[in-house]
């Protein structure tokens, strides 16, 4: 009983928060330039002008549309939106910085980014959201040893991804267990593919760095953390390594770790005391800019629908469970491509089923993970991009199960087959005649046909209730899985009975 | 006061490489100007908002994407295949 | 014809489609005269006799065959102040850190008088990085006043001033952030407009202050400023902080009119005694003009200088800090160097005016700081413009002198950079609030010139060419020089 108290204080006062950056990928154009939004494939220094370069005498030409998705993130996460926002300088130097001056948004002398005050509920949790802000991006450095010295001798910098709209969203230190914080990613993951802002599979397109305390101690901030799934974690790595620290004694310094993955640690980056003045002042290159109350609604008029939404009708219009209405929401590709078959074959509660449990296997699938690693692929069918079936394929397949032309062993082995080779199942079936059979004379046939060959079983019979089913599947084997179940059954019960 | 510890801080801070000479006349000639500013403090402006230009939502940027048809770095002679060579990070 | 050179831009352009002269024949001589006289003034660091006679013979056909389409600028050689971005023309800022940088595109401003047929001729010396009131912070070294090549030719348009005073081209562009234009324009004896914040774009304006500059023109007349200003001011996409919607302002010849004058006492009490005095006769001869003139005052002039520096510092500190030799620059490879000691080492190369403002822009906007001083000089801002707002209402327009001071020699006030910043303290009030301004030449003392600046409200342009054209109608001051 003291162990649990015990744990339940530390876990209390553990405080994490978390600050996510999340790129705008589906606009055309970056924040400030009209360079191209899709700059992964291209080459280093292709996709730039000079505005992003930070030529001499360039200004920045603020989004429209940047700050309308940034707007509805806001709102989703909610957020108030202020009547005027602004753009500040954050000033400091580093060879990724065009300008040695990166623009984003700063609330200390008064509420001027996109959002502020939101809430996320997950699950039965929530945490509050303490800010949204727009920004750019900066390049890339690249690392490179000339081959006399040791070490790099200079860096390679690529602009191509200067300038690139990025939203941050900054959250309250509410967690307080990094499971939590998993639940948290995932919900957000979930809403930000809903609004379709951002493609989360492409890579580097979602970041998020902590800040952990325990026992009200100093602040420990994690960055580097190469994606969603490493930040569990990463924070429980932190938190491990604070508590054995505060068991000896140690005093927990406020300072910047980074996470290597490799190695599965945290190390110092450098202490917060050195951190620098970025002497922050508002962009004198872009005017307030002037949203009106009417901004938020006619915001919330375009914004797609939320999965808490979507969940809620999955339940209500299909009559599908609350567990399998998650499952399809959690992942928005599962959603779309199951009210994309319903549409084409009306039977929710089947087709839902399908998707769940076997659909989703062969998403898992080796053969596909080499699909999933090409990032260039970034169309909506990314979770089944290997697989050569697509809602038609389901629709069908569903179809004629409930039409009970075929049972669900002939579908799943159909399944089986058409997944490799794209054939719509009336095609296999057509082929193979799959076809139930409920010819009595062919399943009796059969049914003598097994139970010569299994002798022992039949000795078992009195005994054992399962040899019934045993039998079955033997005919069933034996047919290829065409005799009607229910009758096979029944002959074979029929026939033991006879026997005793 | 405008101390040398505060030059060379500031230095840091804005990347600048003062020989020893400069630093000893900027400490005179910042702190002469500072307290110039200082002029500044004899008002009360608390209530004051500062002026701003102003912009509508519909009056930004389309978000439409134009490939810019030169080399930006033209004549920058740091290249190396298309990378921008920089000094080394560490 | 000979003599060309000491044409204005509107004789220029109707000497040319009247076929008295052809352009080649004027680029030429303006070449010549170049030649002759730009060692003593070095007023050009960079002449495009190459670009200039192609667009010349470019012009002269467009007369014989396509006179219809004829720019509004056919043919005039226009300089440009070597702080503004010209498309395949080296860009230098004056400064070291941008020795070698050619830009790739041209800025809004000089596109425009591109597609009116202008003729650039060349790129003019400023203070480096437009940091100065005296064109004396150069790499390429001062410009001089072609009226005493001792005495400096203003700042930080120095070039630009002492190009048209000397012939060397019949218009120029100039920037304007704390009275750049006008006061070279004073010193020379020439015009120039520092017109309303957001007429015209910024784009490719390389910036040292950007909530308070302006492109504006210089010319040798009234007639000449508004020409160029209803070619470059208007609408553009490529620059945010613009505030016209038309394609051009359209400015008419002005025209006479009864004015309501008011006098700013500080300003004028506060010059130089023979200054002082060319202002009180200005008034009186507005009066005798049928205007309605009277002394006034602006209270919180005593704060501008103050807040403009303040604003001004802190704006460059941060506009300067891309400056760190990478994508552009001057010669010197990074290899083998560590990035913090390589920005370091490349930005000492910056001139001592440069490094000090950036150092104490850097102070300014520090956390500490950043109430005291950069927030407290936006606040000013406000007031200045509501005060001038109130004085608007009772005045057309506000005159007071140009600078506080004659040209003074070279080297006289560089050792001392507050002496220096206190002869801005007529012009800063313009930049603050955002509102046009015009140096008009006003006669000379000791044969050095004396500026009238003409303030007038927000986007009320017009009201300050009828000022002006009234009172250059009724004074004839000369404006060349003997060279």
């Amino acid at each position: 009983m003291a162990m649990m108290g015990a744990k339940d204080e530390q876990d209390s006062s553990t405080k994490i928060g978390l600050e996510i950056h999340c790129q705008l990928t589906s606009l055309q154009s970056k924040l400030f330039c009209s360079c191209l939004c899709n700059y992964r494939d291209k080459e280093p220094n292709k996709n730039i002008c000079p505005i992003c370069c930070g030529l001499p005498g360039t200004l920045p030409l603020l989004n429209k549309a940047a700050l309308e998705l940034a707007s509805m993130v806001s709102l989703a996460l909610g957020c108030r939106i202020p009547q005027n926002i602004m753009f500040y300088r954050k000033n400091y130097f580093y060879p990724d910085l065009p300008k040695n001056f990166q623009l984003t948004q700063y609330n200390t002398y008064g509420i001027t980014s996109i959002g502020v005050n939101g809430r996320l509920n997950y699950g039965k949790k929530s945490s509050r959201i303490r800010r949204i802000q727009l920004e750019e991006d900066p390049g890339r450095l690249v690392y490179e040893s000339n081959g006399i010295n040791i070490g790099s001798s200079y860096t390679l910098i690529d602009y191509n991804r200067a300038g690139i709209s990025l939203v941050e969203i900054v959250t309250e230190p509410d967690f307080s267990d990094p499971k939590d914080v998993r639940i948290f990613l995932n919900k957000f993951t979930s809403i930000i593919e809903h609004l379709g802002v951002c493609n989360t599979k492409l890579e580097g397109s979602v970041r998020c760095d902590a800040n952990v305390s325990i026992q009200g101690g100093k602040r420990v901030e994690i960055k580097n953390v190469g994606s969603f799934k490493d930040v569990e974690k990463a924070l429980n790595y932190e938190i491990a390594r604070q508590k054995t620290m505060s068991m000896h004694d140690i005093k927990i310094q406020a300072e910047t770790r980074h996470w290597d993955d490799t190695r599965k640690v945290t190390k110092q980056a450098r202490t917060k005391e050195e951190e620098q003045d970025y002497r922050y002042f508002p962009e004198p290159d872009i005017p307030t800019i002037l949203l009106g109350r009417e901004h938020a609604s006619s915001v919330n008029v375009k914004m797609p629908e939320l999965p808490d939404e979507r969940k809620d009708r999955f339940i209500i219009n299909y009559g599908l469970s609350e567990h399998i209405s998650q499952v399809l929401i959690d992942n928005k590709e599962l959603a779309d491509f199951f009210e994309l078959t319903v549409k084409i074959y009306s039977s929710p509660k089947e087709i839902a089923n399908w998707i769940v449990t076997e659909l989703l296997r062969f998403a898992d699938d080796d053969s596909l993970i080499e699909a999933k690693m090409d990032s260039s692929v970034s169309s909506q069918t990314f979770l089944f991009a290997g697989l050569k079936i697509g809602a038609k394929h389901i629709a069908e397949l569903a179809k004629l199960v409930d039409s009970n032309i075929i049972n669900r062993n002939a579908a799943k082995m159909i399944l089986t087959q058409i997944s490799k080779t794209g054939e719509m199942p009336s095609q296999v079936l057509a082929r193979t005649n799959v076809l139930k059979t409920d010819d009595k004379n062919i399943i009796s046939e059969a049914v003598e046909s097994v139970f010569r060959t299994e002798q022992f079983a039949l000795r078992d019979a009195k005994n054992n209730p399962n040899v019934a089913n045993f039998l079955l599947g033997k005919v069933m084997k034996l047919t290829k899985g065409r005799a009607d179940p229910k009758i096979t059954l029944h002959l074979i019960k029929t026939k033991l009975d006879g026997l005793s | 006061m405008v101390s040398r510890e505060t030059i060379t801080y500031l230095c840091g801070l804005s990347k600048l490489e003062l020989t020893e000479e400069e630093i000893v006349k900027y400490e005179l000639q910042v702190e002469e100007i500072i307290r110039y500013l200082d002029k500044l403090d004899s008002m009360t402006l608390s209530n004051i908002e500062p002026v701003s230009a102003e912009k509508r939502f519909y009056q930004l940027r389309e978000d439409i994407a134009q490939s810019f048809e030169y080399d930006p770095f033209g004549n920058a002679k740091n290249r190396k295949d298309n990378f921008v060579k920089g000094p080394r990070i560490i | 014809m000979s003599k060309l050179y000491n044409l204005s831009a509107n004789q220029v352009y109707a000497g040319i489609r009247a076929r008295d002269f052809t352009a080649e024949e004027y680029i030429f001589q303006i070449l010549e005269r170049i030649n002759k006289v730009n060692g003593k003034v070095n007023a050009l660091i960079l002449i495009d006799s190459k670009g200039a006679l192609e667009k010349a013979r470019l012009v002269d056909r467009k007369v014989r065959e396509d006179e219809k389409r004829l720019g509004a600028l056919a043919g005039i050689a226009i300089g440009i102040k070597d702080n503004i971005c010209t498309k395949g023309l080296k860009t230098t800022c004056a400064s070291k850190l941008l020795e070698e940088y050619v830009p790739p595109y041209d800025a809004t401003a000089v596109r425009r008088l591109k597609d009116d047929d202008a003729i650039i001729i060349g790129k003019l010396n400023l203070d480096e990085f437009a940091m100065g009131s005296s064109t004396e912070f150069s790499s390429f070294g001062p410009t001089r006043n072609p009226w005493n090549i001792d005495c400096v030719a203003g700042g930080s348009s120095g070039g630009s001033a002492a190009s048209v005073a000397s012939s060397e081209c019949s218009a120029s562009l100039g920037s304007d952030t704390g009275g750049s234009i006008r006061c070279p324009a004073s010193f020379c004896s020439v015009v120039g407009l520092k017109p309303t914040y957001g007429q015209v774009s910024r784009f490719g304006l390389i910036p040292y202050a950007n909530s308070l500059e302006q492109i504006g023109p210089i010319g040798k007349t009234v007639s000449d400023v508004v020409m160029i200003m209803n070619t470059i001011a208007g609408a553009d996409d490529n620059d945010q902080t613009i505030r016209v919607t038309y394609n051009t302002p359209g400015y008419a010849l002005p025209s006479k009119r009864k004015m309501r004058i008011g006098l700013v006492k500080e300003l004028t009490e506060g010059a130089d005694p023979e200054i002082s005095k060319r202002i009180y006769s200005a008034m009186d001869l507005y009066t005798s003009l049928d205007c309605y003139c009277e002394e006034t005052s602006i209270n919180y002039v005593e704060y501008a200088l103050a807040s403009y520096y303040t604003i001004a510092m802190a704006e460059a500190s941060s506009n300067l800090a891309r400056y760190d030799n990478i994508r552009y620059g001057f010669n010197f490879s990074p290899d083998g160097y560590e990035w913090n000691a390589y920005f370091a080492k490349a930005r000492s190369n910056f001139g001592d005016e440069v490094k000090r403002r950036i150092i104490i822009g850097t102070y300014i906007l520090s956390s500490a700081y950043y109430g005291k001083y950069y927030l407290k000089a936006q606040k000013v801002r406000t007031m200045l413009k509501r005060e001038l707002g109130l004085l608007f209402k009772k005045y057309d327009i506000l005159i007071t002198p140009t600078m506080p001071v004659l040209p003074f020699k070279i080297g006289e006030k560089i050792r001392d950079p507050i002496k220096m910043f206190m002869i801005d303290i007529d012009t800063v009030v313009a930049n603050l609030a955002g509102i046009p301004s015009i140096s008009v030449p006003a006669g000379f003392s000791n044969g050095l010139p004396i500026g009238l600046q003409i303030m007038a409200d927000e986007f009320q342009e017009q009201k300050l060419f009828d000022a002006a054209l009234l009172f250059e109608n009724e004074t004839y001051i000369d404006r060349g020089p003997e060279l």
